[in-house]
């Protein structure tokens, strides 16, 4: 039987002895193997029906165990730099996944392997990945708590799950696993936006979401096929390489070819489906059918910024394309991206859509920072983002446990003043605030003023409009801070009202009815015995830390010499943007200044370019923070109550009306549309959706006439002709011999007449 | 056909009797059994021509076995006479199953094949 | 190597449809387990003996001679993608006797005596070395086929069942005047008879270019129709909706499986020249195929017309790859045999399973089966994400190497990662489009049946045997096949390095047959000294 074992699996040992003392710490395999051990774990509480919080310790342990081995890489591999304090990317490979010999050539046909690539940028990404997982883990042990015994361990399972499938897309060291990362994320995304299955919303939210992302796959599997096909290879150290000599696997130059715009550009469509971009942005605001904290850590925090990550990993493909082509389309979509969820995120009433309008502007953000080439600036924002995006979602959903599912912002007020509400109503301001680019308290205003400033600084001739780009997010960070501030103002301060919702957590009928009886007239529209729970130890403690977490990457920014600690990660990492590729730039930073003083002037024309004639690094300081403060202004104004909490601007004392309500009418319809989110679903339904399923109709009717009917009509030809045959067939018996009869005397005349020819010839 | 005459008339008489003797016999019961199966609707009598009609056969048979010196029509007319023996005994009883059927042997009540 | 093991195989599947003709009643699911569980320790010791260095050999040899003025011979042999179906054979059978325990209570001897006969059959179609072999067992699978539906399937059994027979067996007819063509054309050329295979694959070559693409086409008629590849598909949904569970399951696991597979073993090799010039247009139609029957999909209402048709577009992804004619795609398309097998057998189970319990498969009626059917619930849903593509199961693996080998095909003055085909990147860039209709009606299927609120038909009851969710034993069907998935999903070098070689064999026919100008007069020069060599052999 071992026998039999071994010609089955005949490389297996092989591949791993051969890889497995790669240049990293193979142990490092233990993080994504650590979640998918709690997943199956889970799912085995799950079939043995267990009734406790145990999926959630589980999940929570080996998450934190994860997080803990992460860290200890990382600080190991911190330890590792060569003697120009150089950090190279660790290669650990495990074993050879699809692989397929080459006939003609000998080489590979086509290989992916299972192994990882540590540098800079997924250390980066893996640190805050098992971190938040692990703290959003613990926040919805208490969360989900209404579904133990029932949906919790399927939660979990899929919870965990997708923190393996993050590690894969996140660690892996080629484009095949980082695809299966990408999909398997979108499956957890697809699970717990559907995890109240029982709502259709929430099922065609989930389908939604996984057709889409989809769509953006398409474009990542034919870059992946396209780069194999240019470099013959998908392994991020070989790809590199032959980016980096400028040279294709076929020996010919790849700069100027159209392979060089048009690999980036299919990645890009996959990073628009993943981080929801403008087109393909509409799956993110309906996935927040899914339970809070999956909305905090998958749609706001981690997942999405995967599209992100998948740029900032590629950027030397990007940078590749001398005309910058796909850059400038990231540039301007995340711009409009930005723009376009802003005004959206202005006119909802739902505060955790307008958190995931604002997830989306601020992927624009990221998006517009990586296409004016400062990946540094992205990660950075990404990294505060997800402290702080978390916060909010968490904060939001302690709101809607609280509220029993009551999200709209007319129906709660003065949340601050209730009793057991101070701290998620503190951690909310802090969120906001972060969120609003307050100046100098918040690590959101750095992260923000990096990407700002940087569409200044990178000339136009570069990226096309890309001061423009600069403009229109400095516009839409005031919108930011109002309509963030919106939320604050209306929910969380002000004369205490609330309404309690008539949702109710878990998947169960039953359960409803439990709640029914808990809070009897909970749903009757007066809220008489329905007492709002305030979160306890999990959900505040969490939301703490994060508040915490997100005041703590201030210093950040300070530390190293390339734009803070998260800069210099990605400096050793593939995301870097060498000084080559910014000639315009005088790299203070650089390690070799003095080499390129002189080229800078050489190359003559491409000079950094100004905001308003100054330093966009240092007036944006400024310039942000003004921005910022008058969309904060604004919203005290339109929706914030008498008194201090309203800065003295505003005049709200009920609870469901402010100034805005006031003014709405008069902006006519454009209010109207941007509450209606622009008409682009009602769009895409129109110009896809519809004509396809009357195509697949079409198709369908075609099928069973014009295909099947060909068929039978095959079929009903023999049928025809028996039909017309039948006749003869009368059953009488008489009939048949007088046929015999006449056939014997038709034979024997055809006898004789041949005999008296033959007799006649001879 | 007239080399088929002319081998009839010098083939070797039998007993003052020639092989075209037996042969005008056989032909003429063969065709009064057709002829009695396509004019009767008994079943009964078309089963007895139908038997004529396999005589007429054998007959021929046993001629053409004499007059060739050998003895292979002879052991065809054993075969058929044993077959028709057996058939005989098949065709009557579902004769006689019909009949209780219908009350009536007359052929023409019968046409449950009939296309 | 010469052993009798591949006649055991075939003898007994045989054996036990004997058994269980002269048993009684009673005893007939016993032997069928007994039987297919004695094939699947043959498998097994089948897998442990080949010598997969040498894959590309036909091994297990041994040869009986039926006629020998024909060079007819009852000759056995396996390579290793043809091992790789056996098991998956193998492996399905049982699964399908225990699976069909509830679900058959009448006529039950009947049932697995025809059920072991088909397996006998599907083993002969793959171990055969001999053409008449091969054509005698794979049209003798209809008869079972045709047995197993007409008698156990649902309201509309007969319909199905007789156009499954007749629109099959048509198209076998055209393709066996095909393959009597080549073997005439070898009688002509070298004065002997034969239905060996590896003969007719030398001379067969050898043909002009127009008669390689008339045997091409003859061959076609047959073997596409049992693919079945687009337009000659609508006697599937129609059989597998009436078929019963376990027909369904063999019909999508192995019967499809023997049109691609002759595809591979006959035309491929038989008239490399004609397929190189046919093969766009052949992959032209695969993507119309999954296109086209993924959006048909897409409207069903009955659900297991829906994976019925989504056969139709994943066997298109299969013959996409087959006809890239480089060894990632045709590797993908042996995978995806194995992997289509698998996936939409185990869907097919699930939906059996769900239909035992509720006796429909209109989406209208039955829906949100999550609250009420958990277990089932996530065998489904772990299946339809097999069958979408999700990366680390099967589907994913077969499904982006037949893209990948599509892709490459022909792409090799775009960079040394392409190779020389008859296909190019926008083959794939266009099937790949069929990933996202794939999703779109899987999910839909699953969003209607196993998420949303519960829907029960009127008037439902539960059954009186089987318990609400599955049993013990509808567990274990699903997790061999659920095992099977993820074990190809995540390690698929284990078969992908296995056929490599005999993947080489064949690709090197077909593109030495590409690399000349004028395929009919280099096959002439060719053609020679084979034929000499042939005749010094005697």
């Amino acid at each position: 039987m071992t026998e039999l074992l071994a010609n089955l699996v005949p490389v297996l040992a092989q591949e791993v002895s051969a890889h497995g003392d790669g240049g990293g710490p193979a142990w490092i395999a233990s993080v994504p193997l650590l979640a998918l051990f709690a997943s199956v774990l889970c799912l085995g509480a799950l079939f043995l029906g267990v009734k406790s919080k145990l999926p959630a310790w589980i999940v929570v342990v080996s998450l934190g165990i994860s997080f803990i081995v992460t860290l200890t890489g990382f600080l190991a591999w911190q330890g590792t730099a060569d003697d120009s304090g150089h950090l190279h990317a660790q290669l650990i490979q495990i074993y050879e996944w699809i692989g397929m010999a080459n006939a003609g050539s000998g080489g590979e046909a086509f290989s992916g392997f299972f192994g990882f690539y540590m540098d800079g940028l997924s250390w980066l990404w893996m640190l805050f990945v098992t971190g938040l997982a692990t703290l959003i883990a613990l926040y919805a042990s208490e969360y989900m708590e209404h579904d133990v015994g029932k949906g919790y361990a399927r939660f979990f399972a899929a919870f965990a799950l997708f923190v393996f499938s993050m590690a894969c897309l996140v660690m892996g060291d080629n484009l095949l696993l980082l695809y299966l990362g990408w999909e398997g994320v979108g499956l957890c995304s697809y699970l717990l936006i559907g995890y109240f299955y029982k709502k259709p919303s929430a099922v065609a939210a989930a389908k939604k979401a996984f057709i889409v992302n989809r769509i953006g796959d398409l474009g990542l599997a034919v870059g992946l096929f396209l780069t194999f096909v240019t470099f013959e290879t998908i392994q991020y150290d070989e790809l590199f390489a032959s980016v980096g000599s400028g040279v294709m696997a076929n020996g010919q130059a790849y700069s100027g070819t159209w392979q060089s715009w048009l690999i980036p550009i299919c990645l890009m469509i996959g990073a628009f489906g993943k981080s929801a971009q403008f087109p393909l942005y509409v799956w993110l605001p309906d996935a927040m059918e899914g339970p809070t904290p999956v909305s905090a850590l998958i749609h706001a925090a981690t997942m999405v910024t995967a599209g992100v990550y998948l740029i900032a990993r590629m950027m030397p493909l990007f940078l590749a394309d001398e005309t910058h082509l796909a850059l400038t389309i990231v540039a301007w979509t995340g711009a409009f991206t930005a723009l376009l969820a802003a005004t959206i995120g202005m006119a909802q009433f739902d505060i955790k859509r307008i958190m995931a309008y604002s997830t989306v502007s601020q992927l624009g953000y990221m998006f517009a920072g990586l296409g004016v080439l400062t990946s540094a600036g992205a990660a950075f924002h990404v990294f505060t983002h997800a402290f702080f995006k978390a916060l909010l979602f968490l904060a939001c959903g302690a709101v809607m446990h609280g509220f029993a599912g009551q999200l709209d912002l007319r129906k709660l007020s003065g949340l601050l003043s209730m009793k057991g509400w101070g701290i998620v109503s503190l951690t909310m301001l802090v969120g906001c605030l972060n969120l609003a680019g307050v100046p100098l308290i918040t690590s959101g205003y750095f992260s923000k003023d990096m990407i700002l400033a940087e569409a200044f600084v990178t000339p136009n001739e570069v990226i096309a409009g890309s001061s423009w780009i600069g403009w229109i997010l400095l516009f839409t960070a005031g919108l930011t801070a109002y309509y963030t501030f919106r939320v604050f103002f209306r929910v969380f301060v002000g004369p205490e009202h609330f309404e309690p919702g008539d949702d109710h957590h878990g998947d169960d009928d039953d359960h409803g009815h439990d709640h029914d009886d808990a809070h009897s007239n909970g749903h009757g529209g007066s809220h008489d015995g329905f007492h709002p729970h305030p979160p306890r130890m999990a959900i505040n403690g969490v939301l703490l830390i994060l508040a915490l977490c997100s005041f703590l990457a201030i210093p950040t920014y300070f530390v190293g010499k390339h734009h803070g600690w998260v800069g210099g990660l990605i400096h050793e990492s593939s995301a870097y943007v060498p000084s080559e590729a910014t000639p315009w730039l005088h790299h203070a930073d650089d390690d070799h200044t003095g080499d390129h003083a002189g080229d800078a002037h050489h190359e003559g024309d491409l000079v950094a370019g100004t905001i308003l004639g100054q330093d966009p690094h240092k007036a944006m300081y400024f310039i942000s923070a003004v921005v910022g403060l008058i969309g904060i202004l604004v919203a005290a104004r339109l929706h914030g109550p008498a008194g201090a909490w309203g800065l003295g601007l505003g005049s709200r004392t009920e609870a469901a009306t402010s100034r805005a309500d006031a003014l709405l009418p008069r902006m006519g319809p454009v209010a109207r549309w941007a509450q209606n989110k622009w008409y682009v679903d009602e769009f895409y339904n129109a110009l896809f959706v519809r004509p396809l399923y009357v195509l697949a109709n079409i198709f369908h009717a075609i099928d069973k006439l014009l295909v099947d009917g060909l068929v039978n009509l095959f079929g009903l030809l023999p049928r025809w002709l028996a039909q017309s045959l039948r006749p003869s067939q009368s059953g009488v018996l008489h009939g048949y011999a007088v046929g015999m009869a006449g056939g014997l005397v038709v034979v024997l005349v055809i006898v004789l007449v041949l005999l008296f020819m033959g007799g006649g010839g001879g | 056909m007239s080399l088929f005459l002319a081998q009839l008339s010098t083939a070797e008489p039998i007993g003052g009797l020639t092989l075209a003797h037996f042969l005008v016999v056989s032909a003429v019961m063969f065709t009064l059994g057709l002829v009695g199966f396509l004019s009767r609707r008994n079943l009964i009598i078309m089963f007895l021509c139908t038997e004529m009609m396999f005589q007429a056969a054998g007959l021929a048979l046993i001629a053409f076995g004499r007059f060739h010196m050998n003895h292979t029509g002879e052991v065809f007319v054993i075969f058929v006479l044993t077959i028709a023996a057996a058939e005989a005994a098949l065709a009557l009883a579902l004769v006689v199953l019909l009949y209780r059927r219908k009350q009536t042997l007359d052929a023409e009540a019968w046409a449950e094949l009939q296309g | 190597m010469e052993s009798s093991l591949l006649i055991w195989l075939m003898a007994v599947p045989l054996a036990t449809t004997g058994a269980i003709v002269f048993a009684p009643e009673r005893m007939a699911k016993v032997l069928a387990t007994f039987g297919s569980m004695v094939g699947v320790l043959l498998g097994l010791i089948a897998a442990g003996r080949f010598d997969w260095a040498d894959g590309a050999a036909y091994q297990f040899t041994s040869s009986f001679p039926l006629i020998e003025s024909l060079g007819i011979n009852l000759s056995f042999g396996v390579d290793s993608i043809a091992l790789w179906l056996v098991l998956l054979t193998q492996l399905l059978q049982p699964l399908c006797v225990i699976g069909s325990f509830s679900a058959i209570t009448e006529r039950v001897r009947t049932y697995y005596a025809w059920l072991m006969a088909l397996q006998a059959a599907m083993i002969g179609v793959f171990v055969a070395r001999d053409l008449l072999f091969f054509y005698i067992s794979f049209e003798f699978t209809l008869v079972p086929m045709y047995v197993l539906i007409s008698l156990y399937g649902s309201t509309n059994r007969r319909k199905a069942a007789t156009k499954f027979f007749l629109y099959t067996f048509t198209g076998s007819m055209i393709a066996l005047a095909g393959l009597v063509y080549v073997v005439w054309f070898t009688a002509q050329t070298t004065g002997e008879w034969t239905f060996a295979i590896e003969t007719l694959e030398q001379q067969a070559r050898t043909m002009g270019r127009s008669q390689q693409a008339w045997v091409l086409l003859a061959m076609l008629a047959g073997f596409a129709v049992k693919v079945p590849i687009f337009p000659l598909h609508t006697w599937l949904p129609l059989a597998h909706t009436e078929a019963p569970t376990a027909g369904s399951v063999i019909l999508a696991g192995v019967l499809l499986k023997l049109g691609t597979y002759a595809i591979w073993r006959f035309v491929l090799p038989f008239v490399p020249a004609a397929v190189n010039e046919y093969a766009p247009i052949i992959a032209g139609v695969c993507i119309v195929g999954i296109l086209y029957g993924g959006l048909v999909c897409w409207v069903q209402r009955d659900v297991k017309k829906l994976v019925a048709y989504s056969s139709v577009a994943h066997l298109g992804f299969c013959m996409l790859g087959m006809f890239a004619l480089n060894n990632v795609g045709a590797a993908g398309s042996v995978l995806y045999m194995i992997n289509h097998g698998l996936s939409t057998g185990a869907l097919f189970f699930c939906i059996g399973f769900m239909y035992e319990r509720y006796h429909t498969r209109s989406l209208d009626e039955v829906g949100g089966l999550a609250s009420k059917m958990p277990v089932w619930s996530f065998f489904m849903g772990f299946f339809t994400m097999a069958s979408v593509g999700l990366p680390g199961l099967n589907g994913f693996v077969s499904e982006i190497m037949c893209l990948m080998g599509a892709f490459q095909s022909g792409a090799a003055d775009i960079g040394a990662g392409g190779t020389t085909g008859p296909l190019g990147p926008w083959y794939a860039a266009i099937a790949g489009t069929g990933m996202i209709v794939a999703a779109m009606y899987l999910l839909f299927m699953v969003g209607k049946i196993v998420f949303g609120p519960l829907r029960e038909p009127a008037g439902h009851h539960e059954h009186d045997v089987l318990p609400t969710d599955l049993n013990a034993r509808e567990i274990g069907v699903l997790s061999v096949l659920a095992a099977g998935c993820i074990v190809l999903g995540v390690y698929p070098r284990m078969v992908i390095h296995n056929i490599e070689a005999p993947i080489e064999q064949t690709l090197s026919v077909v593109s030495m047959a590409a690399s000349g100008d004028d395929p009919a007069s280099t096959l002439a020069t060719t053609g020679g000294p084979v034929l000499l060599a042939g005749r010094d052999a005697e």
